[in-house]
């Protein structure tokens, strides 16, 4: 497994590895944010100012996460690009829609909307109304305020007045100061009147109706301020309600001697005027800090929509991205399959996981890299076998070509379109024929001589059903006659188609002239055998003759009558011994005439008809074979010799039949009986002079049928019949 | 050329935002006291109490500053020179309806102090102008180290093209070198 695969494998893991350090690093650093920030910055401040920057801390890396995605995609894509790897271009086709499918919309929405936003901010503070009334409804609230305090500051003074030449000093005075004091109160509606002199308390008197239960503290502060500035003046709180009670100091001028009275007067609000001054105060700086915090909510609310538009951008991203890659993944796998398995590897499987069409196409593509695999292991094993078989089949071409080569017979075979596929050495030179490029040559161009053709027909002609055949042929070859022995087989093929044909040819000339010369040497000792036989009783009638003679006995003429008759006699058969020899030798050659076959045969049969009882003579004369160019008297004696042979052979109930058929331009002639057949040592002799099995007679009938049908070029072989007798089968040349 | 034709938008961009350094808010007259072995620190910030700032305290929100301080040693070839650091949070809130404003001093989140005022001036005064103020504690400081307390004032946050928030601080200052021994 190379690099690559295995970061393809582990890539996903990867992936949640960085996510999850992502997302980590980014809490992390949030925490550490917040904490930093709670503890640095003012408290009253820490929720504004952590609420802005975490909400941009989270954009930060909300903008780095997606920088890294896209670029890191990116990235990849030119390195995939760069390297040529397949399925790049698409990619980056694909990555490239998703991302401005995803970002340009986004980025367009927030554009628009931030616009939005800032536009919808700005009119909501820009609201005149809304501000005018609200800064009218301060301002009024605090010049009521302003008014009560100028009213009471007045009312102090005017009481500080009155009392001014009172003596503080003197106990006995301070409850007419009291009276004094309740009078005031009462005459100017205050709630609270009180005498210090400077902060040491002299003298208060309390309205009862105000709610007041204890007389208020006005403070060490507001005395010194009044001691100070001549006046002073605090909004303080009352039962809780703040700004009701509303305290107001006045001090005596500066004198040269004695202490500083200061008089301080309070009013309790009414509630609810307190309370709508308070709530009109409030709402202003409500207003006021919402003013003055336009831009950090502008900003949060940027922020905010930034951070969902982010979030929605690398959601979008991702998932275009992770779309990319569910598609390119496996088209990139299959690609770099086809391209492996192109190459030969066909060990290569796509290993990506889809459950979609994908994922069928990459099945579909496994099972046929599988099934690719198979037919290659078969074919490999196939072609060692067909090596293996080559191999056998050179070496068996090998040892037939050898054995060819130096076989006696001359082998010839031709394809169906009657090339020459192989000619071996013995064909050449028995039929005289130089050493030259045969092999692939049509047979009929080779052979084109009148005498070689013959060999060219026996090859072409029709087999039959058994694809054999065999024929004897007589060639002219160089001034002299050769006979030959022609052996055609058919070759088919497995399915029984017809692939060419083999010839086997030998050259029977020798043998034949052997054959000839034992059988001349054997009809001379049969000749001298017949010659001697005769001679024997004429010896023995001429002693017999002599004998008489010199006895002179009285049946002379009887013995004499006895010999001379032994003796003529066997003259005679010496004679006709000798005539029939002088025939055979001085047979004519044929004299071809156009013969009607038909008319040839009825005559020869008619000779047999009734001859022998319960054999049946009868001739078949196919509709082709009514004329044929041969001479008739001869070949009426082949029939007549066959016939007698056959007859003679027959026993009843028997059947001879003679077939007279034209065949491929041959004229063919059978005499088929149903006798007891030929011996089979008596087969190889059946044509020689002077051969017979019948144990009398010349032996010279079938040599006499050889001769005519030689003398014909034609050829005629014995074979047994099935179930029994014998067939006689004449071939003769028609054209 | 291309030097050239960028230098006026340098300068213009200089001129934004650039501003002159006494305009700037910065910590002024940072002076060191020792009592027994408490260090005092007296400094001003300068600039620092803008109109802005008194508007937002005036509007009602709670506002001020934060000056952070660190006591050193003062060893110039070493990176780790902090012996200590506090901080201490001025921040004042103002009643509209009291009118007056109350001013927190919270030491390392701890309120030390907290006073009320009226006025701006005072306002101003209270937040920017300390003097003798109790920092450090150098009794476990060796008395032979020489030691520096710097200081810097934390003004709060400003938001940059529209969203980005960042922090205002004052550069840190530096005061005289001294020694415990040598006060």
């Amino acid at each position: 497994m190379d690099l690559r695969d295995r970061f393809s494998r582990h890539r996903k893991d990867n992936r949640w590895i960085v996510g999850g350090l992502a997302v980590l690093l980014f809490f992390l650093s949030l925490i550490y944010y917040t904490i930093q920030n709670s503890r640095d910055l003012p408290s009253d401040l820490v929720t504004n100012r952590v609420l802005l920057f975490a909400l941009w801390y989270i954009n930060l890396v909300l903008i780095l996460t997606i920088l890294f995605v896209l670029l890191r995609n990116v990235f990849k894509i030119l390195v995939e690009r760069h390297h040529k790897i397949l399925g790049s271009k698409f990619r980056t086709k694909l990555v490239a829609t998703f991302i401005g499918l995803s970002l340009l919309p986004g980025l367009l929405l927030f554009v628009y909307g931030s616009r939005l936003l800032h536009g919808w901010i700005d009119r909501w503070f820009d609201d005149s109304a809304v501000s005018s009334v609200i800064t009218q409804g301060n301002a009024v609230s605090q010049e009521l305020i302003l008014q009560i305090q100028q009213t009471r500051l007045r009312d102090t003074a005017r009481v500080l007045e009155q009392i001014r030449n009172a003596d503080f000093e003197r106990p006995a005075r301070r409850p007419q100061l009291g009276r004094r004091l309740q009078r005031l109160l009462n005459e100017l509606d205050l709630d609270y009147l009180a005498v210090f002199e400077e902060t040491d308390f002299v003298h208060g008197v309390l309205n009862p109706q105000s709610g007041l239960t204890d007389l208020p503290e006005p403070g060490e502060r507001l005395l010194v301020e009044t001691l100070l500035d001549g006046q002073a003046v605090r909004m303080q709180s009352v039962g809780g309600d703040e700004g009701r009670l509303v305290i107001t100091a006045v001090a005596e001028p500066h004198k040269t001697e004695g202490s500083r009275a200061i008089v301080v007067t309070g009013t309790v609000l009414d509630p609810e005027v307190a309370t709508q001054i308070r709530e009109l105060i409030q709402a202003y700086q409500g207003y006021r800090q919402l003013e003055l915090r336009k831009g950090d909510i502008e900003a949060a609310y940027l922020l905010t929509f930034l951070m969902v538009t982010l979030l929605v951008l690398l959601a979008s991203s991702w998932v275009g991205l992770y779309l990319a890659r569910r598609v390119t993944v496996p088209i990139q796998a299959l690609a770099e399959g086809t391209k492996r398995i192109s190459g030969g590897d066909l060990d290569y499987r796509v290993d990506v996981e889809a459950d979609d069409e994908l994922g069928v196409l990459v099945e579909s593509f496994n099972s046929m890299t599988g099934e690719l695999q198979r037919n290659k292991e078969l074919i490999e094993e196939s072609n060692l076998e067909l090596v293996a078989a080559n191999k056998r089949l050179a070496e068996e071409r090998a040892v037939i070509g050898a054995v060819l080569q130096n076989v006696a017979a001359g082998v010839i075979s031709v394809d169906d379109e009657g090339r020459i596929l192989t000619c071996n050495g013995a064909a050449l030179s028995m039929l005289r024929f130089g050493e030259e490029a045969l092999v692939g040559r049509p047979l009929r161009e080779v052979w084109s001589d009148p005498e070689r053709s013959k060999l060219v027909e026996i090859l072409e002609r029709d087999a039959g059903r058994s694809g054999r055949l065999m024929s004897d042929v007589r060639l002219l070859l160089g001034g002299e006659w050769k006979v030959f022995e022609a052996k055609v087989s058919t070759m088919r093929d497995r399915q029984g188609n017809v692939r060419g044909r083999v010839m086997v040819v030998e050259d029977l000339t020798e043998l034949i002239n052997a054959q000839q010369r034992a059988a001349w040497s054997e009809a001379a000792r049969r000749i001298a055998h017949e010659i001697k036989n005769p001679l024997t009783p004429i010896k023995l009638s001429a002693e017999r003759l002599l004998k008489k003679y010199r006895q002179g006995g009285d049946d002379l003429g009887e013995v004499l009558e006895e010999g001379v008759e032994i003796i003529t006699r066997e003259v005679h058969s010496m004679k006709s011994m000798v005539d029939e020899f002088s025939r055979f030798a001085r047979m004519p050659r044929p004299q071809p005439t156009e013969v009607d076959l038909r008319q040839m045969v009825e005559e020869t049969l008619s000779l047999y008809q009734g001859l022998k009882p319960g054999v049946e003579v009868k001739g078949q004369i196919g509709s082709n074979a009514m004329k044929a160019r041969l001479d008739g008297e001869q070949m009426k004696r082949v029939l007549i010799n066959l016939l007698d042979n056959a007859i003679e052979a027959t026993e009843p109930p028997g059947k001879v039949t003679v077939s007279v058929h034209k065949l491929n331009g041959r004229l063919k002639i059978e005499i088929t009986d149903s006798g007891k057949g030929i011996p089979a040592r008596a087969k190889d002799k059946l044509f020689f002079p002077h051969f017979s099995t019948k144990g009398r007679g010349t032996g010279l009938g079938l040599s006499i049928v050889h001769r005519i049908v030689s003398e014909h070029h034609g050829t005629i072989r014995a074979h047994d019949n099935k179930p029994q007798g014998t067939i006689f089968t004449i071939h003769l040349p028609q054209e | 050329m291309g030097l050239l034709a960028a230098l006026p938008a340098t300068v213009a961009l200089f001129g934004l935002f650039g501003s002159p350094d006494a305009d700037k808010p910065h910590l002024s007259d940072l002076q060191v006291a020792l009592q027994e072995y408490r260090v005092e620190v007296s400094f001003e910030l300068v600039n620092g109490f803008t109109d802005e700032l008194f508007e937002r305290i005036q509007a009602g929100l709670a506002d001020g500053f934060r000056y952070d301080f660190a006591l050193s040693r003062d060893r110039k070839t070493w990176f780790d020179n902090r012996i200590d650091s506090t901080s201490l949070e001025v921040v004042a809130k103002f009643n509209a309806v009291t009118q007056e404003y109350l001013v927190n001093f919270r030491q390392d989140g701890k309120l030390v102090e907290s006073r009320v005022v009226r006025e701006r001036d005072e306002l101003e005064r209270i937040m920017t102008r300390f003097s003798r103020l109790p920092l450090f504690s150098l009794e476990d400081v060796n008395p032979d180290r020489r030691l520096t307390i710097k200081a810097r004032a934390d003004l709060g946050s400003k938001t940059v093209l529209l969203l980005i928030p960042t922090t205002v601080n004052t550069d840190w200052v530096q005061s005289r070198k001294f020694r415990i021994d040598s006060e």
